[in-house]
């Protein structure tokens, strides 16, 4: 296959997510400006300018109208897709982690850091008539967290709950009804660093910093599967056409000129979802692979990585053909 | 597009602009059947050099939503970009494959492969002892702690490690004329013979794979994977097939790689597939040469 390189960036990418649909691709990086890309042949629509910091989380709506991105200037935006005008803007009292749209895009949840003795808040908003005045709105619910901070979230089942990982491997799943934790597990030893659904919305997928991915039941947080490998794990997505799972990560970035160079270690890699083992490999970053991301149709994938480039692969008929084979 | 080219209608004035030292021609843009060709005209350091890039024109049937956002402005940064992609952002990698793990045995061989590729280059010097020039690494001579009048033995040795490809071997003495004159090109720690070829995975990744391929030339035009499949499988496993085709029609060029998972398989198919006649052709098989050697 011959990968797209998207050079939009001019730092490390923090998040690619492709659209409902996948004719687009969205990607944030640590420079303050998220690229829409179209993922056909990798034309770039446009960026949305505005932050002032790193940009550490997107999302994009169920129908693409609307990008909602949150930074470390303590901001969440919300954007117009078609035009990148900025149609409303919330002021934090510290930087947004993470921000998800709900499946219906009625309502968006954020995240906010622990810093400078404010504590983690996850707040619910709602964004049906986001405007200028959604600043001023009160959140639907704010929930202060006063463990360890969320890193990473999901909506639940129905938009009923939301599911948070933690800095410390903690996964906990929210009634939105009453604010109160439901259920709450620590199967991680180490900072969660994503969480992607499946297609069908019933398991998730968890990267980890203590090596492992692993795969949830969105309902009762039981643990399914784990992916084993030897560096940490930035960023795992679920295939929706095959049993297949992909896994980015790489040591982390901090440590890379003093380990030896491998082979193997900055590579996508592909593990069979039932079987928990591994099958394939695809390398071509120079760095840490800091988010992954399927293709709706499962027939590409996407990578960015602590290089700044986002890369798009179309697989080969070899990887149609490929036939897990289990002795 | 068409109409920046229609100003330039006098042709006087085009001889002027050739006339001016910093004048390119402008770029083109042409569809020819399926196919848009982008020519372009660039200066790279004070030499004009043409750029011609070729795309295929696909046409999708998608959903009215996603055809819609097609049509959407460019905005941002891209805002003043071309339909198209840019190619300042928008770059085509070079081909990768996906490396499948088709059993656990093969994780842990890899590491002595590669010793063992290096030892099967030997002629060219690939393992080498600079003390004895045996075939064994310094640090394992047999003779490391014998002090083998190291100056004396250089010496006598000179004028066979100079012979080598370009080697400048780590151990040579400076200063000689005859070896200045031959290897006074700087050669990267990474591209000199003795060097194990580790930490260059970025650029010469081929290389490794390089000793267990075999290249396959004088093939018929309607020779397919298939075909090709077939013709080697009986000799062995097969890593990787690649034949080569022509981009637009699909027909083969006439050569192909196969890499082999062992060695003494693709040393089987070179012996008995040269000369071969295949599909009233006869085929000529070779080891593959590594990238630099061409030259």
């Amino acid at each position: 296959m011959k990968p797209l390189i998207l050079h939009g960036h001019e730092r490390s990418i923090t998040q690619i997510k492709y659209n409902r649909e996948g004719d687009l691709l969205f990607s944030s990086s640590k420079d303050q400006y998220p690229n829409v890309w179209y993922s056909l042949n990798g034309e770039r629509l446009g960026t949305f300018d505005g932050h002032q910091g790193a940009v550490w989380a997107i999302d994009v709506n169920w129908d693409t109208t609307r990008f909602m991105s949150g930074a470390a200037d303590q901001s969440l935006r919300i954007w117009d897709c078609a035009t990148g005008f900025q149609i409303g803007k919330i002021e934090n009292s510290s930087s947004v982690r993470s921000c998800n749209f709900s499946y219906s895009a009625n309502m968006a949840a954020y995240s906010t850091d622990t810093h400078l003795g404010k504590h983690c808040e996850i707040l619910i908003i709602d964004v049906r008539n986001a405007d200028d005045s959604i600043e001023k709105v009160q959140p639907i619910l704010r929930i202060p967290i006063t463990g360890p901070k969320v890193t990473s979230m999901l909506w639940g089942t129905l938009d009923k709950t939301i599911i948070t990982g933690h800095e410390n491997g903690e996964l906990t799943q929210w009634d939105l009804r009453i604010g109160k934790t439901e259920r709450s597990n620590i199967d991680h030893v180490g900072s969660i660093n994503d969480m992607q659904m499946s297609k069908d919305g019933t398991m998730f997928i968890t990267a980890s910093k203590d090596k492992t991915a692993k795969l949830f039941d969105m309902d009762s947080l039981e643990c399914l599967k784990t992916y084993q490998t030897e560096r940490p794990v930035n960023s795992a997505a679920i295939s929706p056409l095959f049993d297949h799972v992909v896994l980015g990560g790489g040591q982390d970035a901090m440590d890379v000129t003093t380990t030896s160079t491998r082979i193997g270690k900055f590579d996508s890699r592909f593990f069979h979802l039932v079987f928990e083992e591994e099958f394939g490999r695809v390398k071509g970053h120079f760095g840490p692979i800091n988010s992954v991301a399927f293709h709706p149709d499962g027939k590409s994938y996407s990578s960015g990585g602590e290089d700044g480039y986002v890369r798009i692969h179309n697989f080969d008929p070899a990887y149609f053909e490929f036939n897990f084979d289990c002795q | 597009m068409l109409a920046a080219d229609e100003v330039k209608s006098s042709w006087a004035d085009e001889v002027e602009e050739e006339g001016t030292a910093g004048a390119l021609p402008p770029p083109t843009e042409e569809i020819q059947n399926g196919m848009k060709i982008i020519t372009e005209y660039k200066y790279n350091d004070d030499k004009k050099i043409k750029v011609v890039r070729t795309f295929k024109i696909e046409r999708m049937i998608v959903s009215k939503t996603v055809a819609l956002r097609k049509t959407w402005n460019k905005f941002g940064q891209s805002k003043n970009d071309k339909p198209g992609p840019n190619p300042a952002t928008t770059i085509v990698a070079e081909d990768v494959y996906m490396q499948f793990i088709s059993n656990k045995e093969e994780d842990n061989k890899p590491e002595e492969d590669v010793l063992d590729k290096l030892k099967a280059m030997g002629e060219r010097g690939a393992v080498r002892c600079r003390k004895c020039f045996g075939d064994h690494w310094t640090t394992k001579c047999p003779y490391k702690d014998t002090v083998l009048a190291g100056g004396k033995i250089t010496d006598e040795k000179k004028p066979e490690s100079a012979v080598g490809p370009g080697g400048v071997g780590p151990g040579m003495a400076p200063g000689d004329d005859k070896n200045k004159s031959q290897n006074s090109k700087y050669v990267p720690p990474n591209l000199r013979d003795g060097s194990n070829k580790r930490g260059d995975s970025m650029s010469n990744t081929r290389s490794r794979d390089d000793t267990i391929a075999i290249r396959v030339s004088n093939l018929s035009e309607s020779t397919t994977e298939a075909d090709l499949e077939d013709l080697v499988k009986p000799f062995g496993p097969i890593h990787k097939l690649f034949l080569a085709k022509d981009k637009l029609t699909g027909h083969c060029k006439g050569f192909a790689y196969v890499h082999f998972k062992f060695k003494s398989d693709a040393a089987k198919a070179v012996s008995s597939l040269n000369g071969h006649g295949y599909d009233h052709l006869i085929l000529s098989v070779d080891w593959s040469k590594p990238l630099g050697q061409n030259n």
